[in-house]
């Protein structure tokens, strides 16, 4: 029984892990960017969906409301992004100690505003009541709301398109330009302003939508402080999978989603102790193999 | 025993092949040039060769040690030093710490002599290099020809047994130049054993003071010999010819 | 003889403290603070000038890593947290009084600086951040676990040891931690002055400009990274040994983020990559957190303008509007250096001053140098 729990629910979250790691991943391929605030995206967007959910649209229909919500929020964040890009993060680019610093000070800030906002409290985040994802299926014995499996499709397929959106299309192709040799793209005549924002809303709207479906689908509520887990859950799985690298993101995410469950499964009290699995994973990796599974060696000499 | 000895060395990027099977040799007290259009893979070479690549096959050989996939810093220990094409100052230390900085490696401190201090050493590396003017100014202040020289202060302040100067004249004016030049041999005097290999652009200027010459092109060796020879030699001609430079 | 003496000894002093401006204003910065317990101030406030020390010495320890050895830590909050529950375990199982288990804890801090340096500083930026981030946490996480609560006292931490002066009454205890905390905060930053301008410094310097012409000096960055991290550790331990005896109690909380936070916040404000603009920064800080916003502020809006109570999320604006001024000072200036170079050159001056042993050609540079104008 333990191990179809580990099975079933370690693919689901690997799924979605993977959307976010992918969008934290991407924006550092592209502009070498380490944004610590991709966690903050994720709780934002957890928030926003209870927001515009409070609003009722389409009075009598609870799932399009929801539906409603998730588009609104995952827009929101965008827009959100898109700004603090501008304002913050444009003009402290190429100098990596001032793009920590201000990242972490928004996701400090972001925090704040919604300690002021929405309070000490922790909202409760669900699909509407009554909905068919609340109702479960069984797979391989195990119990899994339609939610998860919402979640998990989902998360593939916007994988998927993603990855097909970055080989076929013209954008897709200037941004692995950019990630391998940025000047030479500029020369080639790229905007690289432009690219930079384009991927730090993409980022940012993975990161949001991996962050309804979490906290709707698995976690059921959220908070102003919970962004650092998702950063911690993003960093992970982008440095055992290799910075840079999306199958690395893919395949890093159902590792550590598998080992996050064998721990909270296996281990006494372990879910008081799964917070420890990233960060343990993070410095087993920096010993072991610095540049992960997949990536490169960026790390060593310039 | 030769004091370099490269054997068959290789570096390749992705797909792109750097470094394809060179082989050479420098002796004690030789000072040997390394030529060839941009692109042909010197930078590289001296990477390889100070530690900060490792190559894919082929080995390098210094004073008889094997000194493959060595850190850069023990490559130095060891008496390599090298400049950089584009200078690396520490920009926000003035001069003098600049070279109190390789004064501190434990090859550099070994050659302080025990009755002078750091900052007196480092004064003298930067008077043989005619620095001594702007020995207090951060070096983020200090204008290009100077910072050339500091490179090379740098380099000496380990006193290497093998020195590489990554075009040492770039960007200098004909006075620097000429300058340059006369202290590059004056060094040579004053140091007898030392070999020296120079990477450089300005063909005429490489050309009075080296012994021997290497040319690479697209990662190959394609010839060696002295000066005179080199500059008569057709392939090398076509190659400079061919290539825009 | 003893006039003599102590004659000579003034007239090296001046020349050492007076003549040079910035080590004069930190000298008038000096006496200012001794005396303010001589303005009969309250314990309350006292407390606001003690925070200040302690956040000072907290904030010097991560410049010296950050702003003069280029290392970034996001995670400080670490040490301060093994010094507050080094010093407590030290009492809960060895009776070890504060004064004795302040230098263990110092050499804790200092093993665990090497421990936990040891795979962060094979990696830069990025990943060294994250990981310094994630530190604190899995220590914070374990300490909070429920099978070692006996140990470490779970979420609320460990209390009853008696911290430094117990045995005197509030004002004069008040006092007496100022002291002693000032006295601390002197040296520490007295000690980390003379490391990062002495010659280590230098190669410290070096790494922040450009790692890899260092490398090329013959320098180990690696050793000299993980010395620049022991030794900000090891001053970051003694903020947080000092602060759980202040306060008596050593929690998960001082893992926190918000600690690991306060030193950027404070840095910025003072100037980074000096060794005097935490302490600045530290002081501005303190003052404006726990005077201006705490106490003055509300104070007024009582008495001036009868508001009667503060609007609830008073306390969450605070740490919003600092870190929102850190973010705006971050991207105007985001290095503040320019200082620091003064200073390296004077103590360039002062280093060949008191090399006798020099040869003329050094005497004739110093003629020159005093003799064109500065």
């Amino acid at each position: 029984m333990l191990i179809e729990q580990i099975i079933v629910y370690g693919a689901i979250s690997g799924g979605v892990y993977a959307l976010l790691a992918l969008g934290f991943t991407l924006i550092y391929g592209v502009s070498r960017v380490v944004n610590l605030a991709h966690g903050s995206f994720y709780m934002l967007a957890a928030y926003m969906f209870v927001f515009f959910g409070t609003f009722g649209f389409f009075g009598s229909d609870p799932m399009l409301a929801s539906i409603l919500a998730l588009v609104l929020a995952v827009i929101f964040v965008g827009a959100v992004s898109s700004i603090t890009y501008r304002l913050a993060i444009h003009p402290v680019i190429g100098d990596e100690v001032a793009v920590l610093v201000v990242t972490v000070s928004l996701a400090i800030i972001f925090q704040q505003l919604m300690l002021l906002w929405f309070g000490a409290s922790f909202p409760r985040v669900s699909w509407p009541a009554g909905s068919v994802l609340l109702e479960s299926t069984s797979i391989l014995g195990v119990s899994v709301e339609y939610s998860l499996i919402l979640a998990f499709v989902v998360s593939l397929v916007l994988f998927a398109s993603l990855l097909v959106f970055i080989t076929r299309t013209k954008i897709g192709k200037a941004m692995r330009a950019v990630s391998q040799d940025r000047e030479v793209a500029m020369l080639m005549g790229i905007n690289t302003d432009r690219l930079y924002m384009l991927t730090m809303v993409i980022s940012a709207m993975l990161a949001a939508l991996a962050g309804i479906f979490i906290t709707a689908s698995i976690e059921k509520f959220t908070g102003p402080w919970l962004w650092f887990k998702p950063l911690t859950l993003s960093f992970s799985i982008v440095i055992l999978g290799g910075l840079g690298s999306i199958k690395g993101s893919l395949l890093g995410g159902f590792i550590i989603a598998f080992a996050e469950k064998t721990v909270t499964v296996m281990v006494p009290e372990g879910g008081a102790i799964v917070g420890v699995v990233p960060l343990a994973v993070i410095i087993a990796v920096l010993l072991v193999r610095p540049k992960g599974l997949f990536g490169k060696r960026i790390e060593m000499e310039e | 025993m030769h004091l370099l000895e490269v054997n068959n060395l290789t570096k390749s990027f992705g797909g792109l092949t750097a470094i394809s099977n060179v082989s050479f040799h420098i002796d004690e007290g030789e000072m040997v040039g390394i030529i060839g259009p941009n692109g042909a893979g010197k930078t590289t070479l001296f990477n390889l060769l100070s530690g900060f690549l490792e190559p894919d096959s082929g080995n390098v050989t210094f004073k008889g040690e094997n000194i493959n996939g060595l850190a850069p810093y023990r490559i130095v220990n060891k008496g390599i030093a090298r400049t950089f094409q584009v200078v690396r100052p520490f920009r926000h230390l003035p001069v003098i710490a600049n070279v109190m900085v390789a004064l501190k490696s434990p090859r550099g401190a070994r050659k302080i002599e025990w009755i002078k201090t750091m900052e007196r050493k480092a004064a003298e590396i930067l008077e043989d290099v005619g620095l001594s003017e702007v020995m207090l100014e951060p070096a983020g202040n200090v204008g290009h020809g100077d910072l050339k020289r500091l490179e090379i202060a740098k380099a000496l302040a380990t006193e290497p047994d093998l020195l590489m100067l990554d075009e040492p004249f770039g960007g200098l004016n004909p006075l620097e130049t000429d300058f340059l030049t006369k202290s590059i041999m004056r060094m040579h005097l004053d140091e007898p054993s030392r070999g020296v290999l120079i990477v450089e652009h300005k063909l005429y200027a490489l050309m009075k003071i080296v012994e021997r010459v290497i040319v690479l092109h697209m990662g190959e060796k394609i010839a060696e010999g002295k000066p005179e020879e080199i500059a008569k030699n057709e392939k090398v001609i076509e190659v400079y010819m061919g290539k825009a430079t | 003889m003893v006039m003599g003496y102590l004659r000579r000894a003034y007239s090296s002093f001046a020349a050492h403290v007076f003549d040079v401006p910035p080590r004069l204003m930190a000298f008038l910065f000096l006496m200012i603070l001794l005396l303010v317990p001589a303005a009969g101030l309250g314990p309350y406030y006292l407390s606001i000038m003690i925070y200040a020390n302690v956040v000072a010495i907290l904030a010097a320890s991560w410049d010296l890593l950050v702003g003069r050895t280029g290392q970034i830590s996001l995670g400080h909050a670490i040490f301060f947290g093994i010094g507050g529950y080094s010093s407590a375990l030290l009492f809960k199982y060895y009776a070890l009084s504060v004064w004795v288990a302040i230098p263990i804890a110092l050499l804790i801090g200092s093993l665990a600086a090497l421990v936990i340096g040891f795979p962060c500083l094979r990696v830069k930026g990025p990943y060294l951040a994250l990981v310094t981030m994630a530190f604190p946490l899995i220590i914070s996480n374990t300490v909070k676990w429920s099978p070692l609560v006996d140990i470490f006292g779970g979420e609320f931490g460990l209390r009853g040891f008696p911290g430094f002066f117990p045995f005197l009454p509030i004002l004069q205890q008040r006092t007496a931690e100022y002291y002693f905390t000032l006295v601390l905060l002197f040296v520490s930053s007295v000690l980390m002055y003379k490391t990062a301008n002495s010659k280590t410094g230098i190669v410290f310097m070096s790494i922040l400009d450009d790692e890899m012409a260092s490398k090329a000096c013959g320098i180990n960055v690696t050793r000299y990274k993980l010395l620049s991290f022991m030794i900000s550790g090891l001053f970051g331990t003694l903020a947080g040994c000092v602060q759980a005896n202040l306060l008596r109690v050593a929690n998960p909380p001082m893992f926190e983020l918000t600690i690991s936070f306060l030193p950027i916040i404070v840095t910025f404000l003072g100037g980074i990559g000096t060794i005097y603009g935490p302490i600045v920064g530290a002081y501005i800080y303190a003052l404006l957190d726990r005077y201006v916003l705490a106490d003055l502020l509300p104070r007024l809006l009582r008495e001036n303008f009868q508001v009667m109570s503060l609007p609830s999320g008073y306390d969450f604006a605070k740490l919003l509007v600092f870190t929102l001024i850190v973010l705006i000072l971050v991207i105007k200036w985001p290095r503040g250096v320019s200082r620091f170079t003064t200073d390296k050159l004077e103590d360039l001056e002062e280093a060949r001053d008191l090399d006798e042993r020099g040869p003329r050609i050094w005497k004739t540079y110093k003629k020159k140098k005093s003799s064109t104008p500065a």
